[in-house]
């Protein structure tokens, strides 16, 4: 009985420690300046949806979501497609001696240094092909990271499928790119759903080459557009809260849908 | 697109194109990754041995960009920050992630609530996590303020602190992150083998007993794998430090990535800024190759 008593407390006491910074998120978006500065209440008082109607009417909220929809979307949908083809040219083909067994390797490497080594550079790409503060530098830049990690990770879920299936399909008469696209490929799609949430979460949450590359609502992610409200020196909490739980609530929302798919993909390369 | 169609060529002209298919299906991947990342990195390198003004170079100075950095008392400064801040937050997060995780091994009811729970902090943007914690710390808007008020005490310092503002930035790094070594080290402990548990319990082992001689070396590997993943992480940490505090009070919580994006942004130092973020790669990749082979050396024994 009492390790029940103990386990039940604990839980509520992580959970706490996890929910109550996000409770005070949400409940600070909906005070007035006024009560958040001044009052310092424990929750709303007076509850109103101004700071979020704001956002949108004064702040240009809804070019910030729509420019982080595009950019995520074809960003992860164009790594998709090239590191799918790329993760079963590697684990499929035998590769020349100078690449056999080195380009995941060259991939995993570029993966690990860490994305602000690589940002004075890429800064200076853009610049030079005048990308700066576009919807194509961001996607350029994202879908370039997101490939990486895509070979990386799909290269494993093909090694898992069994050749002789695509065997068997090239003996019926298939190609051998016609078998990847309707054997292998299918097979593997639980494997490539999994990369995709990894993928989406990664490049909406993106801030560090959104706060390089764009500095104008025409091209500005949500984070990077939230970021903007911050740093006067008079902060607006109220909006920068309606912010915070805009920019939260959708990822949120979607990776709890997705979450099987997420653990998964989290813990793989980790327990193997 | 293209790679389609060649798929569609090469099953008109036979058995030619069968030994292009596997660098036709590189190709479109490779180019993306050699154009936006290695050239970016190959011109990164060659940035740090110039001199810039006003973005354009204007002098190649060899190594003399490396050589500065380390009479820089301020990189010196942030680069000891960041250690200090990796080394705090990875060590609490890997054994509040082990205990969370010991704690979860067995099925209970609220187990699946406190797992999707525990996901949250980490798939919340980074920038959104920082303004909770703004939030929580402000001395005038705070929670911590609020609740000190509430009990009759007065307005939070946190921010303000040099000290203050260290810990509540490892606070954060600690609350975002301690979920995902918790996913890692459960996925480990529930792939351990059932049968030296088993022999454990039949010899009568005390709990302590069974964690020091099975469970902790058993997992070793995967803690290894998942202070690694982290520590590696944590050295690349920006968004939050640039929202939560810019790097500030003075310099207690300027982290090498704000400190060098700030030399290239904010003071134009292109060449300087270079030089700093390659020598941090080098630190990381060194860092990630020697774990990796220490690793291996450890999975031989």
């Amino acid at each position: 009985m009492s390790t029940r008593v103990a386990r039940i407390l604990t839980t509520i006491f992580v959970l706490a420690v996890v929910l109550l910074p996000i409770y005070w998120l949400v409940s600070t978006s909906l005070k007035s300046n006024r009560e958040i500065t001044q009052e310092g209440t424990l929750y709303p008082h007076v509850p109103t949806f101004d700071n979020y109607v704001r956002l949108f009417t004064e702040k240009q909220f809804g070019s910030y979501l729509t420019n982080s929809l595009v950019v995520t979307f074809f960003s992860v949908a164009i790594a998709l497609v090239a590191g799918a083809m790329g993760a079963y040219a590697i684990a499929r083909f035998r590769l020349p001696l100078a690449m056999e067994g080195k380009v995941g390797l060259f991939l995993l490497t570029l993966r690990i240094i860490p994305p602000v080594v690589i940002l004075i550079p890429v800064y200076l790409l853009m610049l030079s092909l005048g990308l700066l503060d576009s919807w194509l530098g961001l996607i350029a830049t994202y879908t370039a990271f997101n490939v990486t990690f895509c070979v990386w990770m799909m290269e494993s879920f093909f090694r898992e499928i069994p050749v002789d299936l695509e065997e068997a399909a090239m003996v019926d008469g298939d190609s051998r790119f016609g078998a990847f696209r309707r054997i292998t490929l299918p097979l593997a799609a639980p494997g490539l759903a999994a990369t995709a949430i990894f993928a989406v979460l990664v490049t909406f949450n993106e801030f560090l080459f959104a706060l390089a590359l764009t500095a104008t609502p025409r091209a500005m992610t949500m984070p990077r557009g939230t970021a903007t409200l911050i740093g006067r020196i008079d902060t607006d909490w109220a909006s920068m809260s309606a912010a915070g739980v805009i920019g939260a609530l959708p990822i949120v929302f979607f990776a709890l849908l997705v979450q099987r798919h997420l653990v998964r993909g989290l813990t793989m390369g980790a327990v193997k | 697109m293209r790679a389609a169609a060649q798929a569609r060529k090469y099953r008109l002209q036979g058995a030619g194109l069968d030994l292009a298919l596997p660098y036709l299906m590189l190709a479109p991947g490779l180019m993306i990754v050699l154009g936006v990342l290695v050239y970016p990195l190959w011109d990164g390198l060659r940035a740090s041995t110039r001199a810039y003004r006003y973005g354009s170079p204007v002098a190649d100075v060899g190594f003399q960009n490396y050589v500065h950095l380390w009479s820089d008392g301020q990189f010196l400064n942030s680069l000891w920050v960041t250690v200090k801040f990796v080394a705090l937050s990875v060590s609490f997060e890997a054994v509040l992630g082990f205990a969370l995780a010991l704690f979860c091994l067995r099925e209970f009811q609220g187990i699946r609530l406190l797992r999707t729970v525990l996901i949250i902090p980490m798939v919340v943007t980074p920038v959104v996590v920082a303004i909770v914690f703004r939030l929580i710390y402000a001395s005038d808007a705070g929670m911590l303020t609020a609740l000190s008020e509430a009990m009759g005490g007065g307005e939070a310092q946190i921010l303000g602190n040099p000290l203050n503002a260290f810990i509540g930035l490892v606070v954060l790094d600690v609350w975002e992150w301690t979920p995902l070594m918790f996913l890692i080290l459960l996925a480990g402990l529930q792939s351990l083998p059932h049968e030296p548990f088993e022999a454990a319990r039949v010899d009568g082992a005390g709990a302590w007993r069974v964690f020091a001689d099975l469970t902790f070396p058993m997992m070793r590997p995967v803690l290894a794998v998942a202070i690694v993943l982290r520590t590696i992480d944590a050295f690349g940490t920006f968004d939050q430090v640039f929202v939560l505090t810019r790097g500030g009070p003075g310099e207690a919580t300027r982290l090498v990535s704000i400190y060098g994006y700030d030399t290239a942004f904010k003071f134009q130092q292109t060449g300087y800024a270079a030089a700093l973020f390659v020598t941090i790669g080098l630190v990381v990749l060194a860092l990630a190759f020697s774990a990796i082979r220490l690793l291996r050396r450890v999975d031989a024994s």
